[in-house]
């Protein structure tokens, strides 16, 4: 999933500080399951937004709306009327929502109200741990389902660098070394040979680094 | 403090801790309104109804649990002590004052707790006024 943080109070209050009436419009997906932008997530910024705008003395009506989806048109349809009745958009999407939204309503100011961090997994309950660099090109497969790009701090491709301590990375002492755990998850496999795999030197052009990307599902085109 | 300030109090509370606003015996009630929410557990307590407390004009509000390893869900309480800490944090941020915002343990019947607590309540109410946002 993506995982996302709610910005500060006070970066959002300035945020909004332009208008009088706000939607504030949250996504049910990815950042309902990290907390930051779910329908109780954006009750509980409604709630504090009214009070701190009043605290202040400011004018402002905050209207709550969550659709199940911001980053495609079929649901922020949803979100359309309530749109229509504000002077801007307070998203608490990933980027990817915030922008889907500004797409479809190109006279309406749309907001980030996140600040989207990572694609990551529940490590467990209340903890989320990034694992995917999204880097266009995954190599899973021979590293036995444990990503180096992204979980190794030298993003080494083949094999330790051989500073780790019982299994700690010697770059963070909290972060389990990514070789560690693909060492041992082989073992587990019965795959050790994968480390006489010769890796090359990864080409970035399929990461952000060529820019922006595109997938086309021609088959899926009308 | 406030002179003639006379604190609106909300009160969350689960029914493990004690059934009924009625079975507390409140010293110097006439010192403070209250009103009562009572939860099934402690853990009911969400971020946004503490809020909207505050949103509703409660000066303080307080939300008293089991004592800890006493739960009867195991977990609520410290999930009601958690989230407390959480609004609390957030009412800084906001400029209301996380010390409107009360969690006490509190035993069945323990009575003296309750009237120590509040008292405890009161002080801290009078210390930081008025709710601003009312």
């Amino acid at each position: 999933m993506i995982v996302g943080e709610q910005k500060s109070i006070a970066e959002i209050k300035a945020i909004i500080a332009p208008y009088k009436k706000i939607l504030i419009m949250g996504c049910g997906t990815c950042v309902k399951t990290c907390f930051a932008g779910g329908e109780d997530e954006v009750a509980v910024l409604a709630s504090a937004l009214r009070l701190a705008c009043k605290k202040d003395g400011k004018d402002i009506e905050i209207e709550e709306f969550t659709v199940e989806r911001q980053c495609e048109n079929e649901f922020i349809q949803e979100g359309a009327p309530a749109i229509a009745r504000n002077e801007g958009v307070l998203s608490l999407a990933c980027g990817a929502g915030v922008q889907a939204v500004a797409r479809r309503f190109a006279n309406t100011p749309v907001l980030p109200g996140v600040n989207t961090t990572f694609i990551g997994v529940l490590e467990k309950q209340g903890v989320f741990t990034e694992e995917c660099s999204g880097c266009g090109n995954c190599g899973l497969a021979v590293f036995g389902g444990i990503c180096p790009v992204t979980r190794c701090a030298k993003k080494l491709l083949n094999g330790p660098c051989g500073g780790s301590q019982n299994g700690k990375c010697e770059v963070n002492p909290e972060t389990d070394c990514a070789w560690q755990l693909i060492i041992d998850r082989l073992k587990t496999l019965g795959q050790m040979d994968n480390l006489r795999i010769y890796v090359a030197p990864k080409n970035w052009q399929t990461s952000l680094s060529g820019g922006p990307r595109k997938m086309v599902r021609e088959d899926h085109m009308i | 403090m406030t002179e003639n300030f006379k604190p609106k109090i909300t009160l969350f509370h689960c029914i493990n801790a004690f059934g009924d606003a009625d079975e507390l015996a409140l010293n110097d009630k006439d010192a403070f309104e209250i009103q009562t929410v009572k939860m099934a557990c402690s853990s009911m307590v969400k971020d946004v109804f503490l809020l909207r407390a505050f949103e509703a004009g409660a000066d303080g509000v307080i939300v008293m649990v089991c004592p800890e390893g006493q739960c009867r869900y195991i977990e609520g309480n410290i999930r009601a002590k958690k989230r407390v800490a959480w609004v609390q944090n957030l009412l800084d941020e906001i400029g209301l004052d996380g010390r409107r915002l009360f969690l006490n343990n509190m035993a069945s019947g323990d009575n003296a707790a309750v009237n120590q607590a509040m008292d405890n309540v009161l002080k801290n109410l009078a210390e930081v006024g008025p709710n601003p946002a009312v």
